[in-house]
Parts: C-alpha cells; sequence; structure tokens
C-alpha cells in the first residue's frame, strides 16, 4: 500500500485552512464547532487524498468541509431549521435584531452579519463561496454539486433577501 | 435585449461570468434602461458592502497547530515503513528524524537486511529485527516530548485513547501499588504496523510495553537482548504480542513482567 503522500497534501491543501475555516464559521455559526468541523474535514481529506487527482485543491477541500459541516448541522440539528426553507422578511430581521441585546448598537458589520446568519444555509453557503471567497460559478457548483445556473439562482435569490434586509433598493420584479 | 432577459443575465454579468457578446448586449441595455441600470447599481452596491463589510474569520493558530500534530503523527506512524524513516528523511522535515536516523544508525543496516529477508528467515530472525525496532523506539521515546501521546496515571484515560486509533485494545494493568505507576501510552510503529505502547517508570527509570495482537504460540518471559544497559524481554500469550524495555535492571523487569502479565491474565481492571 502507498504511504499518503503528506509532502504533497501539506503543500496542495493546508494553504487553505483559513478559507476552509471561513467557509464553516459561516455556515455553523460557531466557531468552536467551526475548529472542530475543519480539524475532522482536513484528516478526512488526507485520508482520501488518493481519490484527489489533480484540478482545484481549494475547492476540493472545501467541498469536503462542506459536507463534514452539513453533517454536523444533521447529527446535532443545529439551530436555523426553522429558517431554512421560510422567507426571511425585513420585518424578521428587524425583530431578531431588536430582540438580541448584542445589537442594540448594532454596527452596520454586525447588520451584515446577522443578514447573512439569517440565511437559509443554500443561499449563506453561495454567498460565502462567490462574494467572500470570490468563487466563480464553476467552482461553487463543484464545491456543492449543483448545477451552475442553480448557483446563479441562489445568489440572485439569496443577494435579493440581503439588499432588502440591508435596506438597499429592490425592484418588484427582480 | 428586453428588460426580462436583461435582468435574467444580471448576476452573472455581475460576477463576471458572461461570454464576450453576452457581456456587450447587458452593457448596451444598462446603458439604455434606467430601471435595470438602477437594479444593477443596487448589486453593486450590495457586494461592495459585503466584501467591505463581512468578516473574514482566519483559522486559529491553535487549529493549525492541532493539525499539524495531527498530519506529523500519521505520517511516523502508519505512512512510512520505518526502515525508510529511518534510514531517509524526508527532506524539509523537523530535526528529530535525522537525529534518529543517527542513533539508530548502528542498528539501520541490520534492519534492513533483515527487512528484505523476513519472509524467508525463521522466527528467531524476525524477533532479532523486532527487537532492534522496538530497542530504537524506546531510545527515541526518552527524547524529549516523545515518550507519551496521551499522559496519564489513570488506566481509565490511557486505554480508551487507543480506541479507533489501532484495531486493538492493549492492555493497561494497574502497577502502582508495586512500585510501578503508569505514566501514559502512545502510538508507535514496530514490526511493519502501528503497535500500542503503554509506559510505566519505576523510580526515575522507564518502562515501555510495546504490544500488538498475538501472531505466534505462547513464549513465557524471554531476555531477547540487551544492549548499551537496555534489556529487552519478549512474551505472549492469547491476548497479545508483548515486548518490555527499559535500563531498569534485569531483576527488576522481571518482576515487574511477571506482575504485568499475571495483573493481564487475570484480568485486572480494564
Amino acid at each position: 500500500m502507498a504511504p499518503p503522500d503528506h509532502e504533497r497534501f501539506e503543500r496542495l491543501v493546508l494553504p487553505h485552512l483559513d478559507d476552509a475555516y471561513a467557509l464553516a464559521h459561516y455556515l455553523l455559526r460557531d466557531e468552536h464547532d467551526a475548529q472542530d468541523v475543519v480539524h475532522d474535514a482536513v484528516l478526512r481529506a488526507l485520508r482520501y487524498f488518493e481519490s484527489y487527482r489533480d484540478g482545484d485543491a481549494r475547492a476540493w477541500l472545501l467541498s469536503i468541509v462542506r459536507n463534514c459541516c452539513y453533517t454536523w448541522r444533521g447529527r446535532r440539528e443545529v439551530v436555523g431549521q426553522g429558517h431554512t426553507h421560510g422567507d426571511v422578511t425585513l420585518a424578521d430581521l428587524s425583530d431578531t435584531v431588536a430582540a438580541d441585546h448584542h445589537a442594540i448598537q448594532s454596527s452596520d458589520r454586525d447588520l451584515v452579519r446577522r443578514a447573512i446568519d439569517m440565511l437559509p444555509h443554500e443561499f449563506r453557503e453561495v454567498i460565502v463561496l462567490r462574494e467572500l471567497q470570490e468563487l466563480s460559478y464553476k467552482e461553487i457548483s463543484t464545491i456543492t454539486g449543483v448545477p451552475a445556473g442553480t448557483v446563479m439562482s441562489r445568489l440572485a435569490r439569496a443577494r435579493k433577501r440581503l439588499a432588502v434586509a440591508l435596506g438597499l433598493p429592490v425592484s418588484e420584479e427582480g | 435585449m428586453q428588460c426580462a432577459d436583461c435582468r435574467g443575465l444580471l448576476h452573472a454579468y455581475l460576477d463576471g461570468e458572461l461570454m464576450p457578446d453576452e457581456r456587450e448586449a447587458v452593457r448596451q441595455h444598462l446603458a439604455t434602461c434606467a430601471s435595470c441600470a438602477a437594479e444593477y447599481e443596487t448589486l453593486v452596491a450590495l457586494s461592495r458592502q459585503l466584501k467591505t463589510k463581512l468578516e473574514r474569520p482566519t483559522a486559529p493558530d491553535t487549529l493549525k497547530a492541532r493539525i499539524r500534530a495531527d498530519l506529523e503523527r500519521a505520517e511516523s506512524t502508519a505512512a512510512h515503513p520505518p526502515f525508510q524513516t529511518m534510514a531517509e528523511p524526508p527532506a524539509g522535515r523537523t530535526p528529530r528524524r535525522s537525529w534518529l536516523g543517527l542513533v539508530a544508525a548502528g542498528l539501520v543496516i541490520a534492519a534492513l537486511s533483515s527487512a528484505v529477508t523476513a519472509t524467508l528467515v525463521h522466527r528467531n530472525a524476525l524477533r532479532a529485527s523486532i527487537a532492534d525496532q522496538v530497542l530504537s523506539s524506546h531510545i527515541r521515546s526518552l527524547l524529549p516530548g516523545r515518550l507519551t501521546d496521551v499522559a496519564s496515571n489513570d488506566l481509565h484515560n490511557v486505554k480508551p485513547w487507543f480506541n479507533g486509533r489501532i484495531d486493538f485494545s492493549p492492555s493497561v494493568p494497574r502497577l502502582d501499588s508495586a512500585g510501578f505507576p503508569l505514566l501514559g501510552g502512545r502510538l508507535d510503529y514496530a514490526g511493519g504496523q502501528p503497535v500500542a505502547v503503554v509506559v510505566y517508570r519505576h523510580q526515575q527509570h522507564v518502562i515501555n510495553v510495546f504490544s500488538w495482537p498475538a501472531e505466534t504460540r505462547s513464549v513465557s518471559p524471554t531476555v531477547v537482548r540487551t544492549d548499551h544497559g537496555y534489556h529487552l524481554i519478549h512474551w505472549s500469550d492469547a491476548t497479545g504480542d508483548f515486548w518490555a524495555v527499559s535500563d531498569l535492571n534485569l531483576a527488576q523487569l522481571h518482576q515487574f513482567v511477571a506482575l504485568f502479565a499475571r495483573a493481564e491474565s487475570e484480568g485486572e481492571p480494564r
């Protein structure tokens, strides 16, 4: 049995730990959970490194991180299920923000973070992958396992919700 | 281009995902349609807000350190045949493996020749080869920070630590009352496989007990090697193959082995 190529693994995969952590952080909304899941995901990646051929090591790692996040959420039945399929309106968001004592003097930054956190996870992940990590539709499609057209339509819907939540002008028909 | 078509392409336009001709068509439409242009302005403003106000969490150093430690452990326990590791430390590795190469230099040639012919030689030669590996592992374990992966005097911490790390549950008898307190356990590599090592102490002397699933018939405790002040005792029974190694004097090591083997076969609290 050939030993896993550790040197190659460290060179290709480890530089993307920050991106892996950022994705887990947004998907799980908890820094400790994010650390555990990224740790687990990297060890899984090492175990399955033989299945990685060539191509985008970052997208490959992020897809493993994403799967680990959802496995983790499924196991822990993490908060957010109630929002997964429901529409988040500006009123919902305002109620939540007002109810949160951290948000009494919430800055714009907090408001953006709250708006992201309120998105259903399938919208949140495309926003993080596109706006924060600046990945292409094709890369996001690889990571999330949905067609590029679906990536685009999710991005469009996610952006509309965020624009509403942040008080930007939004046309009715968009 | 109609407004509906433009709206359908607006996100891809923003994200730089359009082919040149589509991109040009959208650009021309935006130049002439105030409604679509306003929609696009909203998207641009949103994207700018997200890029500037979205925090970018970075992996904490503690997480990176944990991952690196796990990778090193995986590399040293499962990945490489021991001879390769000793004779040819990979470039850019931490110095301690090349140090190991120096320490074990005298043993490498014998070990290598044993490995090459391992399938041909009889059991005593195989045992000598394992003795070499166990002894060099023991010496390596005395380097700073190498003795235990799990440091605990409590067998209820040490024994479960091996779960999932090795497909074998090592014996961890409690021998404190006889003057052999438990120090902990670690994974090591010997005989071509990852093995469990349980570590005890007697006064200032460290005792490493290597074990793995029994492959041979029962063997009563035998002194296989005395080398540079280290003694190696091998025995095996239904529960496993065992090697105890220490610089303890031979009589005391014999006493330890007798206590260990008896406690283990009597099923002392696991």
